[in-house]
């Protein structure tokens, strides 16, 4: 139980009335990489959903270190240690760089080697420290995702479910934005990464989890899957 | 006509307003929530401010005592009203408004019918002279009062990480829950400020407006109006817009008083048809 980051079970989810996820279970095991695939619509941004608490599910449970989160608040399952770099970034608009950082720093828990600070979050993204007092809003897009980033890192999470990180951005941006990943899963961090691009997740996920309308088709390490040859294609569509 | 004196009052409605609308903004701007009940916590201040005094205590501490007082009621509200109704708009309207309803009969049972004034503070009577022109003091201390406060609110709201936290909050609610800040803890701190804000402006502006019946529905139009024009959720349009009325207001009245609303409410809905998030608000996202 120790090693389990994470672990979603049987979980179901609606909008209203239409039901979303049926019966998604899948765990991450500390220090891993769990890579969630599946089309548009699959899925994967409603079990983030359900991990951050922003959508309750109606059946099943979520684990987080063991310690049960459905049904809780996200500002209570931020506090278990659980961290979002959304689709689409969202940072917060009104807020200069510093702020979206500051807003939501939180201390480490107790034995954390190096902690996330501003000035390591500043460290780490150069390009955010130059622009620390500027309004969020008028970053670019590389650096709003860095900036999504580091405002996940400042919570000191156990956890970081990172929602497409990539997407919508050029293609040196996406290979910092990996290289960031790569780095912060030699930490020790647990990480649940959605990504649209395969090819990606398949180059850092240790794991892969593919959802194909609200169910999991594929859950096994990525080495066995490129080991075996197994054919994605039919859950992935066309890269 | 004493245009100068006009002015100088328009400027100190306005930094009664201001003292009035910029709780009405944030809870708006923060809470989405339309709170009908603002001009009757605003009526409620100064009837505490009133009984207080009655009681022997002196103004400023009865005009403190009467914002905390309102303060703690709009927290009640929020915490036990408000709070279950989520992204129900209709329903917040009808329950603030059902509310300021009830306001009004207990005040009216408690207070009586009758206006009553409360006498200007003692060191602030008479008038006092600013480049060579007369003002009444107390309401130069009244545009004062408002711009320490808008200058204090701006501070902590654009200073301060707590002010952070609720800009983060207005921008995108469930993003800031999922970052750790408790959104709904500083719903109900905003709340409470911003009611408090309500009780405080009612004993400030006594000695302007004193109190009656019915001040409470003088009263919100305006902070309707100044948080319309101003945009809501922004504390410099809550500023420029309680000034930019409180000129309309008392101008139009002085000169047009046939058409004082209009004057006063013209603006408004151009504002609305054009610039529908106000002279300062953002679109929502
Ligand atoms: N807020 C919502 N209300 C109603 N239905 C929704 C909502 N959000 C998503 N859906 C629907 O739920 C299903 C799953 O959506 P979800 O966002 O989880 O997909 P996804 O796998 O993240 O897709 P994408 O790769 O496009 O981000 C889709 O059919 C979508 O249309
Ligand atoms: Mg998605």
């Amino acid at each position: 139980m120790a090693n389990e980051a994470l672990r979603l079970a049987d979980v179901d989810a609606f909008y209203g009335d239409s039901h979303v996820l049926h019966g998604v279970s899948f765990i991450c095991g500390e220090g891993r990489l769990v890579g969630l695939l599946g089309r548009n619509g699959a899925g994967k941004t409603t079990s983030i959903n359900v991990v951050m608490g922003l959508l309750r599910p109606r059946r099943g449970s979520v684990a987080v270190y063991g310690t049960p989160v459905a049904g809780r608040p996200p500002e209570a399952i931020a506090a278990q240690g659980v961290a979002l770099v959304p689709q689409g970034r969202r940072i917060f608009r009104s807020l200069t760089v510093r702020e979206n950082l500051a807003v939501a720093a939180r201390k480490a828990s107790g034995d954390r080697q190096k902690p996330w600070t501003l000035e390591r979050v500043f460290d780490t993204f150069p390009r955010l420290a130059e622009r620390r007092k500027q309004y969020a809003s008028t970053l670019s897009g590389g650096e709003q995702q860095m900036l999504a980033i580091g405002r996940a890192l400042m919570s000191n999470p156990r956890v970081l479910l990172m929602d497409e990180p990539s997407e919508g951005l050029a293609p040196q941006i996406v290979a910092e934005v990996m290289a960031t990943i790569r780095r912060l899963k030699e930490e020790g961090l647990s990480i649940l990464l959605v990504e649209q691009n395969a090819k990606l997740a398949f180059d850092v996920a240790d794991d892969i989890v593919i959802l194909n309308s609200g169910r999991v088709v594929v859950d096994a390490p990525a080495a066995a899957l490129v080991r075996d040859k197994v054919d994605l294609h039919q859950h992935l569509g066309i890269y | 006509m004493n245009l100068w004196l006009l002015a100088a009052n328009s400027i100190a409605f306005g930094g009664l307003l201001f003292l009035l609308s910029a709780g009405f903004a944030l809870i708006f701007g923060l809470m989405r929530i339309p709170n009908l009940t603002h001009g009757s916590l605003f009526m409620l201040g100064a009837y505490f401010g009133v009984s207080l005094i009655s009681w022997g205590v002196g103004f400023w501490l009865a005009a403190l005592a009467g914002g905390v007082g309102v303060a703690v009621l709009g927290g009640l509200i929020e915490r036990l009203l408000l709070r279950r109704l989520p992204g129900a708009e209709l329903a917040q309207v009808l329950v603030t408004l059902g509310l300021s309803f009830m306001i009004a009969d207990a005040c009216l049972m408690q207070w009586g019918g009758d206006p009553i004034s409360i006498e200007t503070p003692a060191a602030l009577r008479g008038a006092s002279r600013v480049a060579g022109v007369a003002f009444p003091t107390y309401r130069l201390g009244v545009i004062v009062i408002a711009v320490a406060f808008a200058v204090v609110l701006w501070a902590m709201l654009e200073r301060t990480r707590l002010g952070a936290m609720i800009r983060a909050g207005v921008d995108d609610p469930m993003m800031a829950r999922a970052v750790g800040i408790r959104v709904p803890l500083l719903f109900t701190l905003v709340f409470c400020l911003g009611s408090g804000l309500a009780g405080f402006a009612g004993v400030i502006g006594g000695p302007i407006l004193s109190v009656y019946p019915g001040l409470d529905q003088d009263m919100l139009p305006l902070a309707l109006v100044v948080v319309i024009l101003g945009g809501s959720g922004s504390l410099v349009g809550a500023f420029v817009g309680s000034f930019v009325v409180g000129v309309l207001y008392n101008f139009g009245q002085a000169l047009l008083p046939e058409l004082a609303y209009v004057v006063l409410f013209l603006p408004m809905l151009v504002v609305l048809v054009v610039r529908p998030a106000g002279l300062f608000g953002r679109s929502s996202p």
